[in-house]
């Protein structure tokens, strides 16, 4: 059932379109993540469903209810902000019952709801606190919490880790996760790291200039890129691209040509080989972690430039044209700079896509 | 060490430069006029309340301290009331004419105030308002609203506009998040806009010398009173100074511990 629409959504600064026409509809209960690049207008998008930003054309639904012109008060929605947002002057307890007090609920009700929130959250010791006695995870937690005790139908979180250390981001990472399935309420999440909208999504919108790239679970996308865009952003390290020339199509085989393939020359089989002519540029997508070291049938054949052990695992780069070509291997392999690599890749893992950058 | 031993001498310094006027004038009212113009001035001397007993028996002095008391709190609070949302929408709205209206408010602070005595003069006699406490007030608010607009409009701004759309969407309107964050928030502003225009009112000569009589001359018009006629009562006009900086000086002190929030605020993030 659909709970969030977003029906060809635009948004104009002045004569400058930021958000360029985003449909998308979202289920009850879903985890959502606008993932992009900064610009790409996923916050502005996000606080045009919180009510924030006006809508230039389009219609927006929140549970079967357009809320396009709605006041942000009466959307039923909550937000957590990038800077917390906290009110300095008010208690931890006053900060999560503010929301309550301005509906008008009785104190017992407000009470009750806030210690909840504050159970939920570990808060309990802190509800006398003003926020700036308070470390920064405190802070996100109160923030959090202040979202939760009106029972929004919607959750909203603005790029709500980025000023967190590594450490508590990935603790929060986790509590977030643990807070949407206790609470099975609808989420929309902004952010511009990938690993965050891989680990939370229930499915990815990915922004870019204003517009949607793709949308789908981080497996579909991780898996089946729509453009070189989707399949460079999601994954890490960064997918790696040879733009190489076809040589010859044949039935569903291409024979493609380029000097960092071994032997220059590389056969694909692909069910879109008609799509594409001889002389054409195509570009092939490997990603780091598919490539293997030392591989009987190498694809690529290249010399290494250095090496970055993470400890665990080893992060390789060789020299090619253009950007290095990076492979991730599990362990610390014997190779020193200007050995030859010959990596091999599974043939299902060869990602390829036209010269428009569109996948084939 | 020697740094130190400087900074003491150079802080003792600036101390008694600043102090040593006010309390020459304390001293000089506890003296007997032959005290005060004695040469080389008397430094140990018998203190007296011959002068506060004559200006108390005198109901001029008392009664000017009452009205400009009226004065400066009246206006004070109008200037607060009127100029904490006129700086709440400059700070937080856009609108058409906003700048112009920025620049009205500074460009009122351009003229020098002599120029408009006469024209305010004439005015003030058409409405028949000539020595009223009414027309004190209404010409001081001209001068304070400025000061107002101005220093709370940097404090509010100063707020994260993340603040406001949180209470936005917590459900409060324009008003409330005026009255529950701006107004708590800004309150070292407004102190200390308020401190300005209070001390504003206190001690403004020109315009309660020009449009005032007998029923509403403020403080500085009677102390500079004494003045006129073949003597110079030293120590009346000293006594009467002291009275008049009074209650500046406790106003100033209950509100100081704001005041110096408000003016190192934006030095620091």
């Amino acid at each position: 059932m659909t709970f969030l629409r977003l029906d060809n959504i635009r948004k104009n600064y002045g004569d400058t379109p930021v958000i360029k026409g985003v449909s998308f509809a979202a289920t009850k209960g879903e985890f959502v993540v606008f993932v992009g690049p900064s610009g790409c207008g996923k916050s502005t998008l996000l606080r045009m469903i919180a009510g924030l930003e006006d809508v230039s054309s389009g219609e927006l639904y929140i549970d079967d209810r357009d809320v396009t012109y709605e006041e942000p008060a009466k959307r039923e929605v909550s937000m957590v902000f990038q800077s917390y947002a906290l009110y300095p002057h008010m208690s931890v307890f006053e900060n999560m019952a503010f929301g309550l007090r301005m509906a008008k609920k009785p104190e017992a009700e407000i009470k009750a709801q806030v210690t909840e929130a504050a159970r939920i959250l570990q808060l309990e010791a802190l509800l006398d606190r003003k926020p700036r006695a308070l470390s920064g995870g405190q802070r996100q937690r109160v923030a959090i919490g202040r979202s939760i005790v009106r029972h929004p139908k919607l959750f909203l979180f603005d790029e709500p880790l980025s000023n967190l250390d590594a450490e508590l981001r990935s603790q929060m990472r986790v509590e977030i996760a643990k807070l949407h399935r206790s609470l099975g309420a609808t989420m929309v999440y902004v952010t511009h790291d990938q690993v965050e909208a891989m680990t939370l999504a229930d499915r990815i919108v990915v922004l870019r200039a204003g517009l949607v790239e793709q949308i789908g679970s981080p497996t579909e996308l991780y898996d089946n890129p729509a453009n070189t865009f989707v399949a460079g952003f999601i994954g890490s390290p960064k997918m790696n691209f040879v733009n190489a020339k076809v040589a010859s199509a044949a039935g569903d085989s291409l024979l493609l040509e380029h000097p960092t393939f071994a032997g220059g020359k590389l056969t694909v089989k692909t069910p879109s080989a008609a799509r594409v002519k001889t002389g054409e540029t195509v570009i092939v997508g490997l990603r780091p972690e598919h490539l293997s070291v030392n591989a009987a049938t190498p694809v690529l054949s290249l010399t290494l430039d250095f090496a970055e052990s993470l400890g665990g695992s080893t992060q390789l780069y060789a020299r090619s044209e253009g950007e290095p070509i990076i492979a991730l291997t599990a362990g610390r392999p014997d190779l020193k700079p200007g050995d030859v690599l010959n990596l091999g890749i599974d043939p299902r893992h060869i990602y390829l896509f036209d010269a428009a950058g569109l996948a084939l | 060490m020697r740094g130190k031993v400087l900074h003491a001498v150079g802080l003792t310094a600036v101390v008694v430069f600043s102090l040593f006027p006010f309390l020459w004038m304390v001293a000089a009212s506890f003296k007997t006029q032959a005290d005060i113009l004695a040469s080389p001035p008397v430094w140990f001397f018998t203190p007296t309340l011959q002068n506060y007993t004559e200006i108390f028996a005198d109901t001029k002095v008392s009664g000017a301290i009452i009205n400009s008391l009226i004065v400066a709190t009246c206006s004070t609070i109008l200037a607060v009331l009127l100029g904490a949302p006129a700086a709440f929408a400059l700070a937080r709205y856009e609108f058409r004419g906003k700048s112009d209206l920025w620049f009205w408010f500074i460009s009122n602070r351009m003229i020098s105030p002599i120029v408009l005595a006469l024209p305010v003069y004439l005015l003030a006699m058409q409405a028949n308002l000539l020595d009223t406490h009414l027309v004190l007030i209404l010409i001081y608010l001209t001068f304070q609203l400025p000061i107002v607009v101005w220093i709370v409009t940097d404090q509010f701004k100063s707020i994260p506009a993340d603040l406001e759309q949180a209470a936005r969407l917590d459900g409060a309107d324009q008003f409330t998040i005026f009255r529950k964050i701006y107004l708590p928030l800004g309150a070292p502003g407004i102190a200390v806009s308020a401190i300005f225009s209070f001390i504003f009112s206190w001690n403004e000569l020109l315009y309660a010398l020009v449009l005032t009589r007998r029923n509403v001359q403020t403080a500085p018009v009677v102390a500079t009173s004494f003045m006129s006629g073949y003597e110079l009562p030293w120590g009346k006009i000293m006594a009467t100074g002291t009275v008049i900086v009074l209650p500046v000086t406790i106003f100033a002190l209950i509100v100081s511990r704001h005041m110096v929030r408000g003016l190192t605020m934006g030095a620091t993030k």
